[in-house]
């Protein structure tokens, strides 16, 4: 459980890496649309939401709007959940903060459609919640010893089993 | 077993069981929502959502369903959707068949697409009649493999020819027909689209234009100056689509010319068919906002340097004249296409979107409304946010109407007669453009500021996010409704309510074991 729970917390990290990267591939999609002389309004924005993009980069905005709503939380409860069988000292700590942090970056994603300072701050999140899903699997590696020098349950249950 | 191994063993169960009962508080909810947001594989719209009688008296649709849980509204003296057809017999003044088809369409020479198309083209024929004309139309489903329907966007027609699947009657599969019959009763662009996974029929072009001519002109609506332009001007209709990046005008790219002589008017009926708001405005002369969603604006003043905003479903029919000096007036549908009005060689010089919207709270002058708002018996709050959970076991950020996600959303039971006001309140962080079929609803306000204008009356309104718009309109169309967001993606995601008459009942299903998707 260990393991699942480091690349739980890996693949987490990875995720914010492919949201930014969609993201920029799909801005400069929209750049290079309209230096072509696309024309971009609310009616051809949301008929590319609708499946029928103006451009094939705009997949990106799809991409992350599922990943990040979607994915993205089901792989921090996931996380929480690997973190209570992992046996690492504070493991749930850390992984409630990603999933606080995952919660948060969604809600500053949407508010970012209105208020843009918000979006803002999704873009800071993102660094922050990347640098603490990358944490969050570290130490479990640079704890391992700790860990094992304790009376561990893995070891108590052999025992008690042979 | 020795002490060491009990004290060992004791905090290792412990520690297994804490984990397990801390796993379970996450998963144990989580599946509990999950399992209760799936839709059965069929149901009807009747059993779906909570009553929301609003301020009225009770009615006994409303007692009905408390006392059983769910169930139709109404006891005895139930009617059937089915029933709630055209009162007028005989021969049809307007008589027409629309046959759709999945066919490939090339836009423009080398960009073909798959598409649905009526009678051979997207979008299909203009559909035009007479007020009061009696309108019988013959649905032809040739080839669109889910069945399709056709629903009268924006006319108050009976319910039976309402067009939902599911609700007002079954899909037409492939090979089927299906007959529409109704009066024309208001002049005005309308159109016509499935509402069968129309999310996607949409998209892909099944739909076309309905213009009703008024019988007698009405000048003392639009003024005398408006209904001496109007007399010879060139009529226009003019279906915006978005097909990829291509944006399209009644299925052509790039610029439409409607030849007319200089000071020769002509009225484009813009009709936005597509997903989102669709800002329209003239380069090259003013222009009048003549209608919005089919009724006309009382004394439509000129208007310069300003755009109008269609909202997804909505149509604006704009009055241009063709300036003096032998130029084109160029009507700008969101800067990829235009109607050129103008003699045949002349062309306009584009512009960019105007910095000023034009606000129809106060476009025009006031009229009567033709309903008493402050006399209402009924009112009713339609509030849209947002929030984490899952529709029929998706996850995802969802759509709310007053707090609560599909299909446990309000329906709002109506008497036949009632004056009803309902407040929509958008606090989704998303526009929405609400569309309520089979009535005409008047603006009273928005964000508390009155409307001073002509009686702004919509079937498709524009709520961005943030505001508050006050509406009102009259219950006299009975049936079952829908009440949706036309951003058609938001309704598959559950932005879907609806408006019934006590003792509605339908035979129709909807769910995944029946052929029926509307949204």
């Amino acid at each position: 459980m260990r393991q699942v729970f480091r690349t739980l917390a890996y693949v987490i990290a990875v995720g914010v890496i492919f949201q930014a990267a969609v993201m920029v591939y799909a801005v400069a999609g929209l750049g290079i649309y309209i230096e072509e002389g696309g024309v971009v309004d609310a009616a051809a924005m949301e008929q590319a939401q609708a499946g029928q993009p103006m451009f094939p980069e705009e997949i990106g905005f799809m991409l992350h709007g599922m990943n990040g709503m979607m994915v993205m939380p089901v792989l921090a409860l996931l996380l929480l959940i690997a973190s209570f069988f992992s046996r690492v000292r504070g493991a749930w700590k850390w992984a409630l903060g990603v999933l606080v942090l995952v919660a948060l970056q969604i809600v500053l994603g949407l508010a970012g459609h209105s208020v843009s300072f918000l979006g803002a701050l999704h873009g800071v999140n993102a660094l922050i919640l990347f640098s603490v899903a990358l944490y969050t699997g570290w130490r479990v590696a640079s704890r391992g010893r700790a860990t094992r020098e304790e009376p561990v349950g893995s070891s108590a249950g052999e025992r008690l089993s042979s | 077993m020795s002490p060491t191994t009990a004290r060992a063993v004791r905090p290792a169960l412990v520690r297994r069981v804490v984990a397990c009962a801390a796993a379970a508080a996450v998963v144990v909810p989580v599946a509990l929502f999950w399992n209760a947001s799936r839709l059965p594989a069929q149901y009807s719209i009747t059993q779906m959502g909570s009553v929301e009688p609003g301020s009225g008296p009770r009615l006994p649709g409303q007692l009905a369903h408390e006392a059983h849980g769910h169930g139709t509204a109404g006891g005895a003296g139930t009617i059937s959707v089915a029933n709630l057809v055209e009162d007028r017999s005989g021969p049809a003044d307007v008589s027409v068949t629309l046959t759709a088809r999945s066919e490939r369409v090339e836009l423009t020479p080398g960009v073909e697409i798959d598409a649905y198309t009526v009678n051979g083209t997207t979008p299909g024929p203009t559909l035009r009649a007479t007020q009061g004309d009696l309108v019988e139309v013959t649905f032809v489903n040739e080839s669109v493999p889910d069945g399709a329907t056709l629903h009268w966007h924006g006319m108050d027609v009976p319910n039976s020819a309402d067009g939902v699947a599911g609700v007002t009657q079954d899909a037409v599969p492939a090979g089927g027909t299906f007959t529409y019959r109704f009066v024309a009763e208001d002049a005005g662009t309308y159109w016509y689209h499935s509402h069968q996974v129309s999310h996607q029929q949409v998209r892909k072009g099944l739909l076309g234009a309905v213009v009703v001519e008024p019988a007698p002109a009405a000048p003392e609506v639009v003024g005398p100056e408006v209904a001496e332009l109007l007399r010879d001007a060139v009529d226009v209709p003019a279906v915006v689509h978005q097909f990829g990046a291509h944006r399209t005008v009644q299925g052509a790219t790039g610029d439409t010319a409607v030849e007319v002589a200089p000071g020769q008017a002509a009225r484009v009926r813009v009709v936005n068919s597509d997903n989102g708001a669709l800002p329209v405005w003239v380069s090259g002369a003013p222009f009048r906002l003549l209608a919005i969603d089919g009724t006309d604006v009382h004394a439509p003043t000129e208007v310069r340097d300003q755009a109008v905003l269609v909202p997804a479903g909505g149509r604006a029919d704009l009055l241009v004249v063709a300036p003096d000096d032998g130029t084109a007036a160029r009507v700008e549908l969101g800067g990829s296409a235009a109607v050129v009005v103008g003699p045949a060689d002349a062309r306009g010089e584009p512009t960019r979107r105007p910095a000023v919207t034009l606000d129809p709270l106060d476009y025009g002058d006031p009229a009567s409304l033709g309903l008493d708002p402050s006399a209402a018996t009924r009112t009713f709050e339609y509030t849209i946010g947002r929030r984490p959970g899952f529709v029929d076991g998706h996850p995802g950020m969802q759509w709310t109407i007053n707090g609560r996600t599909f299909p446990d959303v309000p329906m709002f039971l109506v008497r036949e007669g009632d004056v009803v006001r309902m407040t929509i309140d958008n606090r989704s962080g998303e526009a929405h453009p609400m569309h309520l079929h089979g009535h005409h609803v008047v603006v009273l306000s928005r964000d508390g500021l009155a409307a001073t204008g002509s009686p702004w009356w919509v079937d498709s309104l524009e709520v961005g996010q943030g505001e508050r718009y006050e509406v009102a309109f009259v219950a006299d169309n009975p049936g079952i409704w829908m009440d949706h967001c036309h951003n058609l993606p938001h309704a598959t995601e559950g932005l879907v309510a609806h408006l019934m008459y006590e003792g509605t009942t339908t035979p129709y299903l909807l769910g995944k074991a029946t052929v029926n998707q509307p949204e």
